[in-house]
């Protein structure tokens, strides 16, 4: 199989785990450098166990669905 | 999964006298005139359905930018809120389709989710501070996109080319065949771990290689941490890789990708392109 056959768009959920790899992935890119409030001015911090472990349960959720609905179209 | 529906833009209030109640959510930080023009087109939907999204500026930059009510946002509401994976995965594609839509437009910083200040102070200050790093950012993005690999491989495959190619486990297979049962076992086990290391130790050449083969087609690439070892209908993802490309040099990129995909071919390894991607992976230092 050549790259040409992957199809980029089509695959809606394949999609999405991968847009959630990107959107919610570890770094925070410039929040993760200002986690430290400045004295009068509040921040919040998205920590990065709760991201990491949201990401463990979407992946495991519709990982199984997308699993589960290929083996079912053979 | 579709989360269109309200790509009307809304003009909010902005921050004057913003209420406790509310926080901003950052979605990128860009040029402010190159911001100012795209928010009068038709935007994706906010992060929130019915915000308004607005930019707040600070000296040549500026940052998109939507209200959202601190019931869902204020840190253990929103720890509450990601683990419900419905909610999570919403807020994920809204935030990803209107970044996108800057991404393509301009040269943007693309935030992640979560990104979220209570005061519009905190974005000024934000700007204010970063300024010169943002905008080496900007710049250095400009005119690119993040493209991710995926490399795959199918073991039994890659375990039968290995046997077929190694003089020394074939070797062994021969001498084990001809063996006691006693000592046969033993160089069973024996070629069970060579087995196990030459599988790792070739699956880690060939990953290098895709790594840098694709690195000579493009500006800058980023090792991604692959999550777990996860079996999927291409074999088991083994790495995971995210590469900047110039948007005028894709067509050599993927050409790149192609015949690096029909030379591991055979030996059980699958390439997958995914994107473009606002480049989330590269948005950091300068």
């Amino acid at each position: 199989m050549s790259i040409s056959d992957f199809d980029f768009d089509s695959e809606d959920e394949l999609t999405l785990l991968e847009t959630l790899d990107h959107v919610l992935d570890s770094g925070l890119v410039i929040a993760g450098e200002v986690t430290i409030s400045v004295a009068d001015i509040d921040l919040i911090y998205v920590g990065l166990n709760v991201l990491l472990g949201s990401v463990d349960t979407i992946h495991k959720v519709l990982g199984e669905r997308v699993l589960r609905e290929k083996k079912s179209d053979e | 999964m579709s989360v269109r529906g309200d790509s009307k833009k809304r003009r909010g209030t902005g921050g004057a006298g913003s209420v406790a109640a509310h926080a901003f959510y950052v979605y990128c930080v860009g040029e402010r005139g190159a911001l100012a023009r795209l928010l009068e087109g038709e935007l994706p939907a906010a992060i929130e359905s019915g915000a308004s999204i607005d930019v707040i500026e600070g000296g040549e930059l500026a940052a998109v930018v939507s209200r959202v009510p601190l019931t869902d946002y204020d840190e253990d509401a929103l720890q509450t809120r990601l683990k419900d994976a419905a909610w999570t995965a919403t807020r994920a594609m809204r935030h990803e389709q209107l970044v996108e839509y800057f991404a393509a437009r301009t040269s943007v910083v693309p935030l992640r989710f979560g990104t979220i200040y209570f005061e519009r102070t905190g974005v000024e200050q934000m700007l204010a501070e970063r300024d010169a790093e943002l905008r080496r950012i900007v710049e250095r993005l400009r005119g690119r996109e993040e493209w991710g690999v995926n490399v795959y491989c199918d073991r039994v495959k890659l375990r039968d080319k290995i046997a077929s190619v190694s003089p020394r486990l074939r070797e062994l297979s021969e001498q084990a065949a001809l063996a006691a049962p006693g000592q046969s076992y033993l160089l069973r086990k024996k070629i069970d771990a060579m087995r196990a290391d030459e599988l790792r130790a070739e699956t880690k050449r060939v990953a290098s290689e895709i790594e840098d083969a694709l690195a000579a087609a493009c500006e800058a690439v980023t090792r991604l941490r692959v999550l777990k070892e996860e079996a999927t209908e291409h074999g088991e993802l083994v790495a995971k890789l995210a590469f900047l490309v110039e948007r005028q040099r894709f067509d050599a990129f993927r050409d790149a990708a192609e015949r690096l995909a029909a030379a591991h071919g055979d030996a059980g390894f699958q390439i997958e392109l995914t994107g473009p991607w606002p480049p989330y992976n590269f948005a950091s230092g300068a």
